[in-house]
Parts: C-alpha cells; sequence; structure tokens
C-alpha cells in the first residue's frame, strides 16, 4: 500500500521533471541570470570595500559565497505561485478529488523540477563564481559539503513555500507573503553579505528563524567553517524540516475545512 | 486615433481600473492582510542598507536618505503600476491559455483590457510605503512634491511596460511564465541599487533590456537633484518603453493562435 501512495507521487515528480527538461528557454534564463547577479554584487563588495568598511574576506570568497546562497535560493521552484494561481482560477477543484493529496503531490512536482534546475544552475552558479572570483574559492574542498547541504536546503525551503503557497486559500494573492519571506531571506538568511557582517541584533533574531539554515549554513563552507559545523547544520535542516512539513500538514488541514471553490 | 476615441479609451480605462480596485477590496480581510505584508516587505528589505550604511558614511555618494528615495520612488511607482495594470504581470499566462479571446472581439484596446482587468491589493501597500520613505528621506519638500509624483509615474510606466515586454515574449516562446517573472523580478530588485555601483556591460543592461534603471535610478536622480534634463530624460524613457511595448504586444498578436477554450471574461 505504501509502495503504491510512493510510486504515485514518484510519477507526478517524473512528470515534473520532465516538463522542466522540456522547457529549455527557461531553464537557460535562469542560468543566464547569475553573470548578471554575481556582477552586480561583485560591484556593490568593490564599492564597499572602497567606502572603507572591512570585510575581512577575499572578494573572491564572497563571490563564491554568494554563487551557493543564490543556488539555493534560485533552484527552488516557485511552488506557491503555482498553488495561488490553481487556487484562483478554480483549478484546485479539479485536483482535489483525486486519489492523491494535493499538498503532497505539489511537493513531488516541486521536488521533480529541483532536481532538473539545481545540476544545471549548480553549474552555472559555479562557472560564474569561478569567471568572476577569478579562480578557485580559497577552501574548494568546502564545495564538497555546500553541494549537498545545499541541496537539503532547498527540499526545506521547497517545503515552506509550499505552505506560502497553501496561504492562496485565504489570501488569493501570496505575493506579498513571499516577498516578506524572501526579504527576511536576503537579510536575515546573509545572503548577500554573511550574516557576521551585520549588527548584533540582526544576527540574535536571525538565529529564531529558518534562514540561516537555509543560506548562510550551506555557504558557511566556503567561508572556511570546518566539517563540524556540518552535523550542527544537519541538525538545523532537520529541525527546520520538521517545522516546515508541520505547519504545511496544518495549513492543508485548515484549508480544505474551509475550503470555499473559486469558480471550479 | 480620434479625440472621440482617445477620450472613449480613457473612460474606458477609468471603469476598468474602478472595477478591478472594487473586485480586490471584495475580500476585505485579504486586502488589508496584503498592503500590510506589502509595507512591512520594503521596510524589512532597507534593514540590509541601514546594517550596511552604519558602518561606512556613504557608498560612493550614497547615504542612507538617498536609499530612502530610491526606494521610496520604487515601491510607489511598482505600487501605481500594480494596482492600475495588475493583469500585465500574467500576460503571459493570458496568452498561453488562449485567455486573450474574449478581448480580442471587444471594441476596446486589448493590451488596455488585459493589463486593466487585474489590480493588486498589495500594490497599495506599496504606494503608501514608498510615499512613507519619500516623507522619512527629508529630502521631499512641499514643492518637491509634484515633481516626486512625476518620477513616481514615470517609475511604474517603465515597470508596466517593461513587464509587458517580458511576457510577450510568450507568444514567440511558448509557455515562459516563470522567466517572465525572473526578468521583471530583476527588472524590480535591481533598481533598489544605486547606479553608481554599476559600469560597462552591466551599467548597459540595466539600461536596456532590464530598465532598473528607468525603473528606479532616473526617477530618483530627479527627486534628488531635480531639473529640466533629468525630466525630460525620465519621461522620454517612459513614453519610449509604453510605445516599444506596444509594439511588441501588437507584433505578438500577429502570432497568437486562439486556445479554442470556452469561457467568459471578468
Amino acid at each position: 500500500m505504501n509502495r503504491l501512495r510512493f510510486a504515485k507521487y514518484a510519477a507526478f515528480a517524473r512528470i515534473a521533471a520532465a516538463l522542466a527538461r522540456a522547457e529549455r528557454g527557461e531553464l537557460l534564463g535562469r542560468a543566464l541570470f547569475f553573470p548578471i547577479i554575481l556582477g552586480v554584487f561583485a560591484a556593490l563588495w568593490r564599492a564597499v570595500g572602497e567606502a572603507g568598511m572591512p570585510l575581512a574576506r577575499t572578494p573572491s570568497t564572497l563571490v563564491w559565497y554568494l554563487a551557493s546562497t543564490e543556488w539555493v535560493l534560485l533552484s527552488t521552484p516557485p511552488v506557491h505561485f503555482e498553488i495561488e494561481q490553481e487556487v484562483r482560477r478554480g483549478d484546485i477543484a479539479y485536483h482535489l478529488p483525486r486519489p492523491s493529496s494535493y499538498a503532497v503531490s505539489a511537493f513531488a512536482q516541486g521536488l521533480g523540477v529541483l532536481s532538473v534546475r539545481a545540476p544545471v544552475l549548480a553549474a552555472a552558479a559555479f562557472v560564474c563564481a569561478f569567471v568572476y572570483g577569478k579562480g578557485l574559492p580559497e577552501h574548494p574542498l568546502a564545495l564538497l559539503y555546500v553541494v549537498p547541504f545545499g541541496l537539503a536546503a532547498q527540499v526545506v525551503l521547497l517545503t515552506f513555500q509550499l505552505t506560502i503557497g497553501l496561504l492562496a486559500f485565504w489570501l488569493q494573492n501570496v505575493g506579498p507573503v513571499y516577498w516578506v519571506w524572501q526579504k527576511s531571506a536576503f537579510v536575515l538568511g546573509g545572503l548577500m553579505l554573511p550574516l557576521e557582517l551585520y549588527p548584533a541584533a540582526v544576527q540574535r533574531l536571525a538565529h529564531f528563524t529558518p534562514f540561516p539554515a537555509l543560506l548562510y549554513g550551506p555557504a558557511r563552507f566556503i567561508l572556511g567553517a570546518p566539517p563540524t559545523h556540518g552535523v550542527e547544520l544537519a541538525w538545523a535542516l532537520a529541525g527546520w524540516f520538521a517545522v516546515a512539513v508541520l505547519l504545511a500538514t496544518a495549513v492543508y488541514g485548515r484549508a480544505l475545512r474551509a475550503l470555499a471553490v473559486n469558480g471550479g | 486615433m480620434t479625440r472621440r476615441s482617445l477620450f472613449g479609451t480613457a473612460r474606458f480605462a477609468r471603469a476598468l481600473a474602478t472595477t478591478s480596485i472594487r473586485s480586490a477590496m471584495a475580500l476585505r480581510a485579504s486586502f488589508w492582510m496584503q498592503v500590510v505584508f506589502m509595507v512591512l516587505n520594503n521596510f524589512t528589505f532597507l534593514v540590509f542598507w541601514w546594517a550596511l550604511l552604519a558602518k561606512v558614511p556613504s557608498i560612493r555618494g550614497w547615504r542612507l536618505a538617498d536609499v530612502a528615495v530610491l526606494y521610496g520612488v520604487t515601491a510607489a511607482g511598482f505600487g501605481l503600476a500594480v494596482t492600475f495594470f495588475g493583469g500585465a504581470l500574467q500576460l503571459g499566462r493570458t496568452i498561453d491559455d488562449g485567455e486573450l479571446d474574449p478581448l480580442l472581439v471587444q471594441p476596446k484596446p486589448t493590451l488596455l483590457y488585459a493589463a486593466g482587468s487585474r489590480s493588486l491589493a498589495s500594490g497599495l501597500g506599496d504606494f503608501a510605503s514608498g510615499i512613507a520613505l519619500l516623507a522619512l528621506s527629508g529630502q521631499v519638500s512641499v514643492w518637491r512634491a509634484p515633481l516626486a509624483l512625476l518620477a513616481i509615474v514615470t517609475s511604474g510606466l517603465v515597470f508596466i511596460a517593461s513587464t509587458t515586454i517580458f511576457q510577450s515574449l510568450t507568444f514567440w516562446l511558448g509557455r515562459s511564465e516563470a522567466f517572465a517573472r525572473q526578468l521583471w523580478d530583476a527588472t524590480l530588485n535591481f533598481s533598489l541599487y544605486p547606479e553608481p555601483l554599476f559600469g560597462g556591460g552591466l551599467r548597459l543592461l540595466l539600461f536596456t533590456i532590464i530598465p532598473a534603471g528607468f525603473v528606479g535610478y532616473v526617477p530618483a536622480n530627479l527627486v534628488r537633484h531635480p531639473s529640466a534634463a533629468g525630466a525630460s530624460l525620465a519621461v522620454t524613457a517612459a513614453l519610449a518603453y509604453v510605445a516599444l511595448a506596444h509594439w511588441v504586444f501588437r507584433r505578438g498578436l500577429k502570432r497568437y493562435a486562439s486556445g479554442s477554450r470556452f469561457g467568459v471574461f471578468g
């Protein structure tokens, strides 16, 4: 029975992966995004360095750091906007009677897309970092830790974004919630600047949120974090994954009870 | 276009905006939540600049007050754009799903209808926070308020025009909504960085394909350092992007294949 259930969701993931592979233009567009993003931030750090702010890191290290955090963020599919569209258009009415959980199938589809995007975008991010950073990072072996922990972080991020998408049952437009989430990730996750460069108050606040584990945690290996950091990070990711699953389950349960299909 | 049909289109645009905004406000709790979240969103990202500029007095001549002006103009412009033309953000999906069919048989401009048929409640939150940031910056006096309004309008027009161009790529590329979203997201995000940071190819890119410079820097500079040249540049850029968006959409329409889908619009 469990095997059958698993096979059902694995099929959702396989179909989503096949669709993602077919949409080559979109994949290429995302990959082409890295040179722009890394160019913008490399310029920002140069200016910050000129202004006299001690960065305590070489520009090359910071470029590799950003490539890692951006890879985690950009590879995660925007499942929340897919859910929002389906709720808004009433398509959800066709999904709910199926013998599968809508939330789990959306998650499986997200994993399918992630399995295609993550390797392609990792290649794009690291090639760009190599070019802008003029070589490998100071600790090249760090990449062996960044990749698996980054993948785990993407799965946790996907689960949180699924929860945000499910809020569309009440909000219709989940954009504002997602943007607050995204901007919080930028700041509290240390997307653009390592968290240690922020004021102590911001760092303290960040530790109560999942963002450091999702972005700063995997990318911290680039800054020279010891392998033992991996143990702490694995626990943090597992904990936040549990929180995300509980939240998604609770929100989905409430959504089903409160559902008023929009035009379905 | 005759004067009479121009007035007719303006009346239609006003009626469309009123209906779309009323529709967005119909779900009161959702509406206010979106407004509040958008205000929160805008102030959250400012923390990054606050943290950075707490350590150095300025970055290439930009202080926190200047960044607040940049943020204020961009947020208010974006807010205005998505309040009145929120449908442009979903144009790609509308094209791909063949939902332009019911609009094509209407006697009104198709692009105006498609873009104006949806209003995002969050736009009002953006607009309000943009105005608040401009006020907090201390750089907008009562005398400069009309200029600030002009800057906001040009910023919003360039944003919505470039979004229309990105979404119209669907006519040629097929389903590419996520790519278009990424492009307009990039336009919006990069418009929030001071322009003196960029040089060379990146600068060219941010003033052409991804017109972040005309969404953020040029209008913000008009508020910071008012001049006739600055005003003409902002207005000319806005009109040029609107004309380009209109042209691209019309070219795309020639390739449009109907969805053969029975449905109603509105």
